[in-house]
């Protein structure tokens, strides 16, 4: 791959991109015949859209230079590696999805509960403090009064019961928010991968960066902390560099 | 062994675990306890403070709950500190590590009220004889 083919015909390639694009007036113009479209390779496109076969084997044939390309370089087990664990980042998040909704679903099963329980209580007393009115204003007899003593009696033995059960369920609640802790050493875990995966593509631009760019990219990394003095131009240490170096690329 | 007598180290990195514990705790009678966010603060703990219990997770940073253990068991002031492991790791072959090491017991995470109660139970029973 020669650095300087390359760069010019990128230049050539988008600005034919974009003029294509500018003339087209209208998405549903018929297209060109087939064999018209292929033989204007390398690049220059008609006013016309390409046809799917077209372009599928212009993806297929990019493809294969790039595979062939990482292979060069040494890449294809690394950049497949961390590819690999895009996977199991997904399975790792449906978890995470799945916990905390079983978590919220609990909490607000318990809530439901416990506010029934709640409503209950607060009826009965309600009701018993309707009849200690009526005592206040000597409406009841004296069979109903033992009536009320009685139940009243009855309601506050009720409360041991009452407020045991809600304690119960406010330690379920509590308990429920352990998703926190599981799903967090999962999120670090995912957050990790990713970084590695950067890390990989980060390192693959650096060393595929053209020879004319290459002290552009050095610049940058003077500019970053200590660790560049040792002379290593090659590695970025944190997530400013990372953005910096794309940036300097023109990414 | 009163319950008053026990002074426990929580140590987990996630503050929402070592709040559940702590509560956990409290519910079951425990009311002296104090944390710790990784394994080498918990090892400073230890040997500053006065704690006869620890209850610890396993993936931490800096010093995880195996290193800790580890430093416990080969402390001679802190040798016979009762470790309990609570920790999202079900492979038995952690099982195992821990065991060998001296742990005196192990709860998978996510774990009951009752589970946590009838392991503390039996490490605290020991302990009085």
């Amino acid at each position: 791959m020669n650095p300087e083919n390359l760069k010019s015909g990128d230049t050539d390639e988008l600005e034919a991109l974009f003029d294509s694009i500018a003339d087209q007036r209208a998405w549903d113009a018929p297209v060109a015949a087939p064999a018209q479209v292929q033989q204007e390779a390398p690049v220059e496109l008609s006013a016309q859209c390409e046809e799917p076969h077209d372009v599928f084997h212009r993806v297929g044939s990019l493809t294969r230079k790039l595979h062939d390309a990482l292979r060069e370089l040494g890449y294809d087990k690394s950049v497949e590696t961390a590819v690999n664990s895009l996977p199991d980042a997904r399975a790792r998040l449906n978890y995470i999805a799945s916990l905390t909704g079983q978590a919220a679903e609990k909490v607000l099963a318990t809530v439901e509960v416990s506010q029934k329980l709640n409503d209950t209580v607060a009826d009965e007393a309600r009701a018993l403090d309707k009849q200690w009115d009526r005592l206040h204003n000597n409406e009841l007899s004296l069979e109903e009064f033992k009536e009320l003593a009685r139940q009243n009696r009855e309601f506050v033995q009720k409360m041991a019961g009452h407020t045991s059960e809600m304690g119960g369920h406010l330690t379920s609640i509590m308990m429920a928010q352990d998703f926190h802790d599981l799903t967090g050493q999962v999120v670090n875990r995912i957050a990790n991968m990713a970084q590695g995966l950067e890390e990989q593509l980060v390192q693959l631009l650096l060393d595929t960066t053209p020879p004319d760019q290459r002290k552009q990219v050095e610049e940058t990394w003077l500019n970053g902390p200590t660790i560049n003095a040792e002379g290593r131009s090659d590695v970025c240490a944190n997530q400013t560099q990372v953005d910096d170096l794309l940036e300097s690329l023109g990414f | 062994m009163n319950p008053e007598d026990l002074r426990i180290l929580i140590v987990d990195d996630f503050s929402t675990m070592r709040r559940i514990v702590r509560n956990l705790l409290k519910e079951i009678g425990y009311n002296n306890a104090d944390e710790a966010e990784d394994g080498a603060i918990a090892l400073a703990k230890l040997k500053a403070g006065n704690f006869n219990f620890v209850v610890s997770d396993l993936n931490m940073p800096n010093m995880n709950g195996f290193e800790l253990l580890q430093s416990i068991r080969a402390d001679a002031d802190l040798k016979h500190l009762p470790v309990l492991l609570v920790t999202a790791e079900a492979k038995k072959e952690d099982i195992v590590t821990a065991a060998q090491m001296g742990a005196n017991g192990y709860i998978v995470k996510p774990f009951t009220k009752a589970t946590l109660e009838e392991k503390l139970g039996k490490i605290v029973a020991k302990m009085s004889v």
